[in-house]
Order: C-alpha cells, then sequence, then structure tokens
C-alpha cells in the first residue's frame, strides 16, 4: 500500500505566475511520455516480472514518480494561481482554462488527455524493460524540449532535477535488463518468457 | 569535483565478456562511490557524478538551505542508493552507506516534524491536535510566505 508524505522530493517554489508555461509543461503530467503514464507503466508492469529486483525496481522507481507527477502539478498549481480573465486571454490559456478552470487536469500540451494507449505492459520480461529504456530516454528528450522553451529560472531548476531522474532511471533499467537477461537461457534468450512459461 | 576526470573511471561502467545478440546491454556501475554529498545530490539530481550528464551543461546552484530541504537532502540520497541497492543488492559498501542515511534520515525526520509539524500521519502520536491539516500543503507557495 501506499503512505503519503506532505513534502516534495524537490522543492517547488515558483515566484511568478505564467499560463503560457503552464500550457505545455502540464504535458509532463498527462502527456504520452509525463509522469502519470510513468508511475502507472512501471506499477503496473512489476506484476508479470518473475524477478525479485526487477519486482523491487519497479515498484521503487514507479512510486518515485508519482512524487515527479506530484512535482509537475505543483509547477502547473504554481504557475496559474490568481490570474486575471485578462493574463488568460493573453496568454492563450483560455482554451484550457474553458475546460478546468485553474484546475490540474492530465492532459498532453496538443489538449489530448491521458491516454493508456501511450504505455503498454506486455507481461514479458525483456519486451517490457526494453520498453521503459524508451520511456526513460523520451521523458528526458522532453525535459529538454521544456528547457529551451522556457525562461523562468525557478521552473528550469526543477525540470532539470526531473529530466536527471530520467537518466539515472534509464541506468537501473539498462541494469535490470542486464540481471533479468543473465537469469535466462544464454543460448537463447528468447526461448521462453520467464513471465508466464514456467 | 572535476568530472572530465576520469582517472578512477567512476563514468564507465562494465560490460560482459561475451554478451549474446540480438540484447541491449546498459554497462553495470562499478561502484556507489564516488558520490556526492546530500545537498549537493539534491539540486543536481543525482548522487552519482558518473551518472550528471546535465542538458547544455548547466547544472542548478546549491538549493537554499531549510529545515525542509535538509530533510529532502537526507531521503533524495536514501531514495537514490536504494534504486542502486536494487540493481546491486550484494554492494556491502553501498548497503552500509544506506544504513548511516536511514540514521540521518530519523533523526531529520524527528528535528523536521518538531519544528514544522507532520510529514505522516504516525508523526501525529502524542501531538496535541490534529495538526495534519494545516498549511502550506506541499504544492501551495506564495512567495511572501517563505520561511
Amino acid at each position: 500500500m501506499f503512505v503519503y508524505e506532505k513534502k516534495l522530493q524537490y522543492p517547488v517554489k515558483i515566484k511568478n505566475t505564467n499560463p503560457a508555461l503552464a500550457k505545455f509543461i502540464i504535458s509532463q503530467y498527462g502527456g504520452p511520455d509525463g509522469e502519470l503514464g510513468a508511475s502507472l507503466r512501471y506499477l503496473s508492469q512489476r506484476y508479470s516480472m518473475p524477478y525479485p529486483e526487477l519486482k523491487g525496481l519497479l515498484t521503487d522507481i514507479g512510486t518515485e514518480e508519482l512524487g515527479h507527477l506530484e512535482m509537475i502539478g505543483a509547477i502547473v498549481h504554481q504557475l496559474t494561481r490568481d490570474l486575471s480573465l485578462a493574463e488568460i486571454k493573453k496568454a492563450g490559456f483560455d482554451t484550457y482554462f474553458v475546460d478546468h478552470t485553474a484546475g490540474v487536469y492530465p492532459t498532453a500540451a496538443s489538449g489530448f488527455p491521458w491516454s493508456a494507449a501511450s504505455m503498454e505492459v506486455k507481461g514479458d520480461v525483456i519486451a517490457d524493460l526494453n520498453e521503459d529504456l524508451g520511456a526513460e530516454q523520451k521523458a528526458r528528450v522532453t525535459y529538454d524540449n521544456i528547457l529551451r522553451l522556457c525562461d523562468d529560472p525557478d521552473v528550469n531548476n526543477v525540470i532539470r532535477y526531473l529530466r536527471e531522474r530520467e537518466v539515472v532511471h534509464f541506468q537501473r533499467f539498462g541494469e535490470g535488463l542486464r540481471l533479468a537477461m543473465e537469469k535466462m537461457n544464454q543460448k537463447n534468450l528468447y526461448a521462453v518468457n520467464p513471465s508466464f512459461d514456467k | 569535483m572535476d568530472k572530465n576526470k576520469m582517472d578512477n573511471g567512476y563514468m564507465t561502467g562494465s560490460l560482459p565478456a561475451n554478451a549474446p545478440l540480438a540484447a541491449a546491454y546498459v554497462p553495470m556501475q562499478r561502484s556507489a562511490a564516488p558520490a556526492y554529498e546530500a545537498n549537493e545530490a539534491l539540486s543536481r539530481g543525482t548522487l552519482f557524478p558518473g551518472l550528471d550528464l546535465p542538458f547544455m551543461n548547466i547544472v542548478n546552484n546549491d538549493l537554499k538551505c531549510t529545515p525542509m530541504t535538509e530533510m529532502m537532502a537526507i531521503d533524495f540520497v536514501a531514495d537514490e542508493l536504494e534504486l542502486y541497492l536494487d540493481t546491486h543488492q550484494s554492494d556491502a559498501e553501498a548497503f552500509g552507506m544506506y544504513q548511516t542515511f536511514l540514521a540521518l534520515k530519523k533523526e531529520a525526520r524527528e528535528r523536521y516534524v518538531k519544528m514544522c509539524g507532520p510529514v505522516d500521519q504516525t508523526d501525529l502520536l502524542g501531538m496535541s491536535s490534529y495538526s495534519w491539516l494545516n498549511n502550506p500543503w506541499p504544492w501551495d507557495y506564495q512567495p511572501q510566505m517563505e520561511v
């Protein structure tokens, strides 16, 4: 089960509101490579993992991603606090505002709502861990792009932190894949799916 | 620390001598050392200099020290070591470091709770009121409320 800790993993303290930034940062809340998809992907894939190292790794990284979801939510919330209607219209935030006011809704920057179609649970160790390696790279690139688009240092500090976590997770998933493959048939890694075939 | 220094190999890992074809390989990190100290680890987003690969080589400055960031930094090192140990369960040195940080984490939590209030609801044991609901919640921030 999960227990809430009343703290963020890394501080989010945005001094200036800026709905124009919130419009694209929301993609890491509910976009195709965002933190909601990351946490659900890992926390769902862990059930079919045959080895304890991978059960542990997916649980721990999936849990950390929930903390990152909370940090992105905090950024969007703080960028949109105390907005006037004039600011909302000027930033083009009206298309989000009309449906969600200043609430935090899991959607991509394009307006496409969060979809489980952006993640996979294949029930196969090699396929799932390769997906996870790709997912970390895609999230890293999304953070690179946010850093290119965003000029607020209060926001960028948090984004740089979250981006670096993707690099660390990539390393751990790669190591997890190594550990899994060492336990599998060395003559033919694809002889069976150890998650299903006993 | 000079990040271009490669002499002790902390930016390189080990690959299998005979790797089967048709498989992706990431080298294993050799060791949990060297490691940043806790505040630097938190501001950089990793405990490990070898994994610290920032976009455009821009890194965060050290965070302003508050009771909250002090606790966050120690919690972060423990989190980072947990992920390392998930794939290096036999690394006794890293497990020793983890033990040290678990002890520090307990102390830091107690200090923070005494000063600022509960972090989880079990911290309410022995408190005089249900202060769990007290503001601020983690996602709220007003520039004027800086402690």
